[in-house]
């Protein structure tokens, strides 16, 4: 079994191959935008998730104007083709390539592996230099919410859920779901309550990575979500974690890579749900 | 970065006076087999019939075992031309939260070099200043939430980075991958331990980390007399003894060689702490943790088979763990300003 969407990812050589091409954009999203600074894809942009993917005053994804001018004036235009890698195997990589799929960019596509797995291999390029491409217009679409799960819609699946009319998926650590932990420690973005949202499935993100951060096969991922899981293409899902970064990689292997018909990406994820009053939690550890 | 010859300590400013312990230069301090570090023979803690030494590794001046493969990492670059005339203006990079990076920053800024330290944000700020105060640059890097299993961390990649990137300013020594760490072992460790106990000694006890110590002293020692059991000690799964690894945790070393050691001791982590405590007030030794760890498996050895001469690589003292120890033996922090 191939991958439902192979094109949305690209290679290292894909990347070494188009390192010049000015029709393809390379963009460096990191947990640590630190990384980005010590070195990079020689002519990749690097965004900052803090600053630059998050709207500047309330807790949101940044408003079409802002991404519009943050993308015009970093010279990526919406024909450009986007290639996102990032450390921690994309988790803020396929984060921004979600939101811009919310923006209605066209081509978007993943480095398979990220930054790690061009790390990792000695011959590839890397640079400090950071580049400056003439400035364009950046238009978006208006804002899509196919792919964005509020927090009613997380609270509806969890009540379909039980009927199986939905399935909630929650990608965090084991100790997160069970409520041992609120946050992994050292985490300033935190919930008041510990536990899961009634009716999710634990799946911890790393389960869809090999050791060298690409992704599994298709028929690995199938095994691992639709098998072992139980999780089914044609059910409505959401995906969740604790700031929504990890569940976009998820939400990005559901839809993309398994062809899941009608995924969304809780954003607003724990420490939303986790610090509502009166929504229903679920916690295995007291 | 300042890598002009003149600005460079030598090693070999004088002749030492090793007798009366005068020295041209702190880096003549280094140790090897004519300026071992010292062995301190255990008068209280040991089991009946047997004999064990500790090797003061805190004696180093930089204050741990780490001075050794620190030092020899430092001069294969210079020798290699990746360091000093042949580079101008490059230093060195490495991912390290302990005395590796003490002994880096140390030893790159006599040498004239800069050092940039990477340490994942969960080392204690204490140590972070350390590394400040002896000359490094630190970048702290946020440690990775619920990481996959084998994953290099995110302090490794970003020194990586640096290297791979800017390799006009930075080096990377990477002691989990270099062969002179081990050799500084060889060259020096094993030959004095062999010196020191006339080759009389029949057990070393050393833990491991990057499996430097007990590869390159075994090497040294085997050859010498291939009798000599080279006993490895490691913490429990699970442990926080700093610097150490169980040996499911490592795969990151490239310098493990299994044929090298005779034997592998468990030991429950958190009698690193009550050992070390134990040593510190019954022996005067003020042993860190780490060497806790291996007193506690020199001892179980010694019960078991009887150990004609043990030798007991302390790694460094407790001075830098004070935290940890608190937290292992809570009776160490709790004060009463009216008295108990």
């Amino acid at each position: 079994m191939a991958y439902a969407n192979p094109d949305v990812l690209v290679s290292a050589a894909w990347v070494l191959e188009h390192l010049k091409d000015p029709k393809v954009r390379i963009i460096e999203v990191d947990v640590d935008p630190k990384q980005y600074h010590a070195g990079h894809i020689p002519g990749a942009i690097g965004l900052d998730w803090t600053k630059d993917l998050q709207d500047p005053v309330q807790r949101d994804i940044p408003t079409k104007e802002h991404l519009e001018t943050l993308l015009g004036s970093r010279g990526v235009s919406h024909e450009h083709t986007i290639v996102l890698y990032g450390d921690a195997s994309n988790w803020f990589a396929a984060y921004g390539f979600w939101l811009l799929k919310l923006y209605g960019h066209k081509d978007v596509r993943l480095l398979d592996g990220g930054r790690s797995k061009w790390l990792a291999t000695e011959s590839l390029p890397m640079t400090n230099e950071v580049p400056s491409y003439p400035p364009t217009t950046y238009k978006a679409q208006a804002l899509d919410l196919t792919y964005r799960a509020r927090v009613v819609e997380a609270l509806e699946a969890s009540q379909k859920a039980k009927a199986a009319g939905a399935q909630l998926v929650d990608v965090r650590s084991p100790d997160e779901f069970s409520g041992k932990v609120i946050a992994p420690p050292g985490m300033t973005e935190t919930a008041q309550r510990a536990g899961h949202i009634p009716g999710a499935v634990s799946v911890p993100w790393g389960s869809a990575v090999n050791q060298d951060g690409t992704f599994k096969s298709a028929d690995e991922l199938r095994q691992i979500y639709v098998e072992g899981k139980g999780l089914k293409a044609e059910t409505p899902t959401v995906a969740y974690c604790r700031i929504g970064e990890r569940s976009s990689h998820t939400w990005f292997v559901l839809k993309y890579l398994l062809g899941f018909k009608n995924v969304k990406n809780y954003d607003g994820s724990w420490t939303e749900y986790g610090s509502m009053i009166g929504v229903p939690i679920e916690r295995d550890v007291r | 970065m300042h890598s002009s010859p003149e600005n460079r300590v030598r090693s070999d400013a004088g002749r030492p006076d090793l007798d009366a312990r005068v020295f041209e230069s702190v880096l003549d301090m280094l140790p090897s087999e004519a300026n071992p570090t010292p062995l301190v023979r255990l008068q209280r803690l040991v089991p009946p019939g047997s004999t064990l030494y500790a090797k003061l590794e805190w004696m180093n001046p930089f204050g741990s075992v780490k001075d050794r493969a620190a030092w020899e990492m430092l001069r294969d670059l210079e020798e290699r031309g990746q360091l000093g005339e042949a580079k101008p203006g490059r230093g060195v990079v490495e991912p390290t939260s302990g005395n590796t990076g003490l002994s880096l920053a140390a030893l790159a800024s006599m040498r004239g070099y800069g050092m940039r330290a990477v340490v994942p944000s969960k080392v204690p700020d204490e140590k972070k200043a350390l590394l400040r105060l002896a000359g490094a640059e630190v970048d702290v890097t946020t440690d990775a939430l619920c990481p996959l299993p084998g994953s290099e961390d995110g302090a490794i990649g970003l020194a990586r980075t640096y290297a791979r990137a800017q390799g006009d300013k930075y080096v990377m020594p990477n002691q989990y991958e270099n062969q002179a760490n081990a050799r500084a072992h060889e060259r020096t460790t094993g030959p004095e331990i062999w010196r020191q106990t006339a080759g009389r000694v029949t057990h070393v006890f050393t833990a491991l980390g990057t499996v430097g110590t007990a590869t390159g002293l075994a090497r040294y020692l085997r050859k010498q007399n291939p009798d000599v059991k080279i006993i490895a000690v490691q913490p429990s799964p699970g442990h926080d003894v700093p610097g150490l690894r169980n040996v499911s945790e490592l795969s990151v070393s490239k310098l493990f060689d299994p044929s090298l050691i005779s034997e592998i001791l468990e030991i429950p982590h958190e009698l690193a702490y009550t050992r070390a405590a134990e040593l510190f007030r019954r022996e005067g030794l003020r042993a860190g943790p780490s060497s806790g760890l291996i007193f506690e498996g020199a001892r179980r050895v010694a019960e078991r088979d009887g150990v004609g001469l043990g030798v007991m690589i302390f790694c460094d003292d407790v001075f830098k763990y004070v935290s940890s120890m608190r937290k292992h033996l809570p009776e160490l922090g709790k004060f009463n300003v009216e008295g108990e």
